[in-house]
Parts: C-alpha cells; structure tokens; sequence
C-alpha cells in the first residue's frame, strides 16, 4: 500500500510492521504524531505520560521485559529522560526498544536547538538517522531487530523535516504486537556500584562492535576523489546541491550516524566534507578517527538553523573551491507587517491573563512563564522567563527568595503535571510567596489537543493536599473572578503562597463539539454608536478577532469570533452586542 | 526538475489541507512529492507556511529563498512574506482576502495594488467570493486548487467531497 504520509506517520507504521507492543510519548512539536497515529490500535499499550521521564520509564520496562516498545519524544523532551537513557545503555533490554527523538533546528515551536545524538555519543546508544518518510519506516523496523540483536536501546533521530515531511510511502500490515515476560537477573538490573562497574566495562566494549556493525549502514554513491559524508535529511541537500553544481563527488551517506564506523577513515582516503543537520556530530568523531574534515567546524555550513539547498551548494562551493552564485530573492513591494502567533480568539485564558492585570494592579509582578499555549502571554507583556517545561513555578520561586518582587507563576495544566509538581512540593514546605496560576484548559493544547490528566485528578486536589490555599475561577466570569483572585493576592502579600485554579476548556475543542452538535455559536459585533475607540478590548483584552479599524474603533471579525463574550464583558460603554444566546454555549464549553 | 510551490496563510485558514491537496495531485499523477509542514506554535493564529515539491524525483523537502516557481497565497498579507521565495520569473497566486495583522490595518486595495505592480507575475483569485456563493468559507482551498490545477496541469485529487469538486470545478474555470 503506498500511501503519502507524514514521516511521524511512518515511523508509527514502521514500528507496528515490527510488532510493536507497547508506545509512550509526552506530546512535544515535531514529534506528537508518532504516538498520536498508534493511539487508534487497541490491540497495543499506547500511553501519552505525564512526561517524557515516565513515558520512557515504561517503555523501557516494558522492553528490559522482552516486549518490543517505542517512547517518542522532542529533543528537549529527551533531557527529561536522560536519567533512565543512561542506564537503559548499562541493564541493555530483551525486546527491542526503540527511542525516537524528533530534534527542531531553527526552533520553529521549541525553546532551544539541541542535536541529540550527543545524545547517543554519551550514553553509548547508537543513533539511526533516516532521510526521509519511506526511510525512517524503513529505519524503525531496523532500529527494532538491531536493538533485539544488540539487546541494548536505540535511538532514531528525527529532525522537523523528516518528521513533518509527507512523502510517498509504501507501508505493510500490523504485525502482531510482541509482548514480554520479565526474567530475574539481578547483576544485570541492579545499578548499585558492584553490579555498575562491571557493565560499564562491558558496554564499553559493546560500543567497539556497534562502531563495526555501523559499517553495515553505508551507503555509497557516485564517484570521484571528492568525498561528501553525509547523514539524514542533509543528504537530500547535497543530492540537489551536486546536481546544480555540476561536481562529480562520491557521496557516502551514513544510516548509523552514532558511533561513526571505524571503517570510514579507509573508505573516505583521509579527507572529506560534512554535510549534517545539526551540530558537527559526524564531522567531530571524524575527526578523532583522524580524518580531515572541512564542514561546521571551518564555518563552511552554519552552526544555526536548518540547512536547505541553497545553503549546502553555498558550503560545498566554498570547500570544494568551486564557482557558484546563490539566488537573489525579490523584495516585497510592502514590508510585510509581523503576525506573531497568539491566543487563539476565545482563549479562555486571554481572560485569565486579564484577570491577573487587573487583580496585580500597582504590584508591577514578574511574570513565570511556561512552556505551551500560555507562553504566547509574551504578547500581552505577561511573560517575563519561560526557559523550559516547569520554568514557572522552579525560577519563579527562585525570584522570590532573592528579592522582594511579587511574583506570578502562570502554568497550563498539562506543563502543571509534566513539570511542576516536585517544585511545588518546595514552596509549599517552605511557604515560599508566590502566586501560582494553573490555566486549566483540560488538554495538551499547543500540540492539538491530546488529553491532560486534570479531568481525572483535578488540580485543586493536589495544591490543597499540599496545604497550600487554592481559589477556583472562570475566566469568562471577568469581574467575579477578579474579586476571588484578589484574595489570593492578599495572601501572597501577606507572604506565603497561594494557587488560583482557573479553568475553561481549550476553545478549539470547544469549538469543534460545538459544530457537531450542531450547536449555533453567539457572535458579538460593535455597536459604532456606542464604541468610543478606547482601546481596552484591542489593546489590553488583545483578542485575536478585534481590530483596531483606521478611525480607532473596534470591528470584530465575525470569521473568527467563537462567542466567548470577554469582550462585553470588559467593555466600559457597552459596545458589543451578541447575535445570538450564550448561555447553552458556555455550558457545553465546560463539558468539552 | 522539481516543481517547487510555497503555500502560505495565516494558521486556521486551510494551508496544509490545500498543500496536501496538491501532493496528492502530483502523487495520482505519478509525480514523487515531498511536503513539508509546519505544526504547533505555527498554527495559533499565526503565518503558516507550506513548501511542496514535486517531480520525477525529488530530494528536498525544503524551498530555498529565491527557488520557488510559485507562492500561493491564501491570504494577501502573508503573499508580502513569502516574496523573498520567489525565483526569477516565478509566479505569485493570491486569493483575494485580507486578514488584518494586529496593530495595523491595510486596505485591501493598496495591498493587491502594490502586489499587481510588483513587476512579478501575479494572479489574483477571486476565492473568497466564491466560496461565498457556494455558502462557505471552508471551500476556499478547493477554489484555489481549481484554479492552481490551470497552471501546474494537475488534475483533481480523488479525495475531495461533492462540494469541494463543485468549488475546484469553479475555481478551475476561473480566466487565467
């Protein structure tokens, strides 16, 4: 069957062509479709985890007990993992088990840049990296036999552009899942130091045959003196780059691009360029094989952002001293004025935002963010740091131990139970002062919606377990919910913390059960007569669907409106009216 | 030779559904395709932005600025944006509609005005109120495919609901 798929996609029909049993994954852009496609199979343990820790915790226990298992992950998704990675390359495994790690260069929805097969170098996993969607099927269900053959984990690197790339792919039927059956062996299982030292010494050995076995994963084409060692989606880029080129060049392409085969240095004559996504991962072992690189190292290729065609003619042409003159791209007849993602029109948790404006006034707050929907508050000046997932209470605390701020940490409830709760532990123990506020929209929503555990175990009951005061608001109930954030702040000031729980509903789900229930939403338009052009609901609201029109009153795009009813709400002259009833609407939203 | 198209808009409008449209296209009519997408933080609201290549045999998932035989706006401001994609002699298709970026507003006429005077090959597609005429918006993206189908001699791709082949149909009788 060929169909054209998504290179998430593949690798999810890769592992189940491998009989695939168990599949975990903490959602995180590029990776959430892996484990988003194997969640339709029933006949397989799919689980999205709190957080990638956990989610390769059970993968790896689930393989360490013969069953093939898969965790999925983006790369920073993997630092949470790291503790278990490095042990996982200690114990080994009986089922193969897979690691899939989708790495972001130029950070289009990430934090930072981080090539994971550093990864593999340090803690002794090998490191498969296709090129493409039909490869990386073709890879997993090598990834798979090699790590059952090895008995030790391995790791797929992905990048944004093969894992959110469609390509034509032909695919096989599911095999039936391969589960397991856990056999004792305590010197292998048991990290304690005696048991350690002696599988360290092992695994360094096993490291020298996977460095052979890398060999098998070669692949050689064209001819000529010139050699180009590539690996992964760079090698799309040099194919298309030779061929402008018009070079004659051997084109060694690497499928294992962690350890590097030692074999190399004699294929490759002691000299090559490097071309890799990433950082100079390949080039560095290169380099130690005593080979002569010319790559990231010389500054031929960046060291930021993603390669693409043009650039890697650019760097082959520079290393290889051959003539080339990149394209001139044309100027826009208008500078195109910027459109930085925001919350979506209906956001809830706009209003929350607002809220917090408003019950802050006068204390000028620092502002903790998070990672997911809520970092995008940066447009409403309500983000001060967002560093990485669990930032908002960890640093925000730090913050208010080392001076006299007020501060607010603003957390979604997916980011609350992946990374936060360890720290709330920490300011509830030594009643640290900090106002925590959990913006419940019962999903994962930035990656599109996968469920968060906050319906099962709803927030309020852990922060009151922690014996920290806790208020519950609904955002779309603007000045009731001020009154009760305020409350909260009084607490704060009075110098311990305090936890406000606001919860609505992720607005695009909402908004989807809404339009199959055949349910009419409101829409809210501006009564002109009435709208003195203040400002308040475009420049302070800052919802999506109001504009400012060129005379400075407000319009509502009645395409993006959902119905919410914010904007009446904070309007002083009362200037937008519904079309259309609201109640039914909220009360279904809540269920949502 | 690949045929290299940017697809852009802003994200709720339809990008990838239209990219995708035309990868399974290209992929009926036996052509190799890579699309590749953006997902996540992209899809809030903001610029969406979709690189599709197809051809005898295809490498790059990306287009590089300078290297695109076509951007295909959905949306008029975010053509401004993907210009900078453009290659010499490439062309510019836009549906006619404007969604205002925030703080600032552009009337629709000095916006497809400047685009028309550009000096590039510029079709400007009357989506929008065709759409409207067959009762909405959502059908949009199989107008401008109707229309794209003229130029790059693609046919339609078999997935489209009764709807959206009578909103390509129109799209695809659209004066070039």
């Amino acid at each position: 069957m060929r169909l054209l798929l998504l290179g998430n996609e593949a690798i999810a029909y890769g592992a189940l062509a491998s009989g695939l049993a168990v599949a975990t994954a903490y959602p995180g852009t590029p990776s959430t479709e892996i484990v988003e496609t194997l969640v339709e199979f029933r006949d397989r343990f799919v689980h999205w985890a709190s957080n990638e820790k956990s989610a390769f915790e059970l993968a790896y226990g689930a393989a360490v007990a013969g069953a093939r298992s898969l965790t999925a992950m983006k790369h920073v998704g993997l630092n949470v993992a790291a503790d278990p990675l490095h042990s996982a390359a200690y114990t080994g495994v009986e089922g193969g088990f897979v690691i899939v790690t989708a790495d972001d260069p130029w950070m289009h929805s990430s934090q930072n840049e981080q090539d994971t097969r550093w990864y593999g170098v340090q803690a002794y996993v090998p490191v498969l990296e296709p090129s493409d969607p039909a490869e990386a099927y073709k890879y997993v269900k090598l990834a798979f036999d090699l790590s059952e053959k090895l008995r030790h984990p391995v790791i797929l690197r992905s990048v944004t552009r093969v894992s959110h790339v469609r390509a034509p792919v032909e695919v096989e039927p599911p095999a039936p899942p391969k589960w397991g059956r856990f056999t004792r062996d305590v010197k292998r299982f048991n990290l304690v130091p005696a048991n350690a030292r002696e599988l360290r010494k092992a695994l360094v050995e096993k490291w020298e045959k996977i460095a052979e076995l890398s060999a098998d994963f070669i692949t050689v084409e064209g001819s000529g003196d010139v050699f180009i060692v590539t690996t992964g989606v760079a090698y799309n880029y040099v194919k298309e780059a030779l061929s402008r080129l018009r070079v004659d060049a051997t084109v060694v392409k690497l499928g294992m691009s962690v350890p590097v085969p030692r074999s190399l240095r004699n294929l490759v004559g002691g000299e090559a360029v490097v071309v890799e996504e990433g950082d100079p991962v390949v080039e560095v072992q290169l380099r130690s094989l005593g080979v002569a690189t010319r790559g990231k190292l010389d500054g031929y290729f960046p060291r930021y952002g993603e390669l693409d065609t043009g650039k890697t003619a650019l760097g082959l042409s520079k290393a290889l001293g051959l003539p080339y003159s990149p394209p001139q791209p044309p100027k826009p007849p208008i500078e195109p004025p910027p459109r930085p993602p925001s919350l979506c029109p209906g956001c809830p948790h706009m209003a929350t935002f607002y809220i917090l404006r408003l019950a802050t006034a006068g204390l000028s707050p620092v502002w903790s963010g998070d990672i997911g929907c809520y970092s995008l508050g940066i447009n409403l000046g309500q983000q001060d740091l967002i560093t990485h997932m669990g930032s908002s209470v960890g640093l925000g605390a730090g913050i208010a131990v080392a001076g006299k701020h007020f501060v607010v940490a603003t957390v979604g409830d997916s980011t609350f139970y992946h990374a936060v709760l360890p720290q709330l532990v920490d300011v509830a123990s030594r009643s640290i002062p900090l106002l925590i506020v959990v913006m419940d929209n019962a999903y994962t929503a930035m990656t599109g919606g996968q469920p968060s555990p906050s319906r099962a175990i709803p927030v309020e009951k852990i922060t009151e377990a922690l014996g920290l005061p806790t208020f519950v608001i609904d955002p779309v109930e603007v000045k009731k919910s001020v009154e009760v954030v305020k409350k909260a702040v009084e607490i704060v000031k009075s110098g311990r913390p305090a936890v406000v729980v606001s919860r609505r509903p992720c607005a695009l789900v909402a908004v989807r059960k809404a339009r199959r229930a055949g349910l009419q939403l409101p829409r809210y338009q501006v009564d002109p007569d009435r709208c003195t052009g203040c400002g308040l609901c475009y420049n302070l609201l800052k919802c999506s669907a109001i504009y400012r029109r060129p005379d400075g009153k407000a319009y509502v795009d009645p395409a993006l409106c959902v119905g919410c009813g914010v904007c009446a709400e904070v309007c002083p002259f009362n200037a937008f009216k519904p079309e259309g009833r609201r109640e039914a609407w909220l009360e279904l939203w809540q269920q949502a | 030779m690949a045929t290299s198209i940017v697809v852009v808009g802003v994200g709720g409008q339809g990008v990838l559904t239209l990219a995708r449209w035309i990868g399974e296209a290209s992929l009926s009519e036996g052509y190799d395709v890579r699309i590749a997408e953006v997902h996540g933080m992209s899809q809030r609201g903001g610029s969406v932005e979709v690189h599709v290549r197809f051809g005898k045999v295809v490498y790059a998932p990306i287009v590089e600025e300078g290297g695109a035989d076509y951007v295909v706006a959905l949306e008029a401001v975010e053509a401004l944006r993907a210009f900078r994609y453009l290659k010499p002699g490439g062309v510019l298709v836009v549906n006619k509609r404007v969604i205002q970026p925030p703080g600032r507003w552009i009337s629709e006429e000095e916006l497809l005005g400047s685009l028309q005077r550009s000096g590039v090959k510029t079709y400007i597609v009357p989506a929008a109120d065709v759409a409207r005429e067959l009762g909405s918006v959502m059908y949009e993206n199989a107008v401008m495919l109707g229309f794209l189908s003229q130029l790059l001699g693609l046919p339609m791709p078999p997935s489209l609901d009764d709807r959206n082949r009578e909103a390509f149909r129109r799209g695809a009788r659209l004066p070039v």
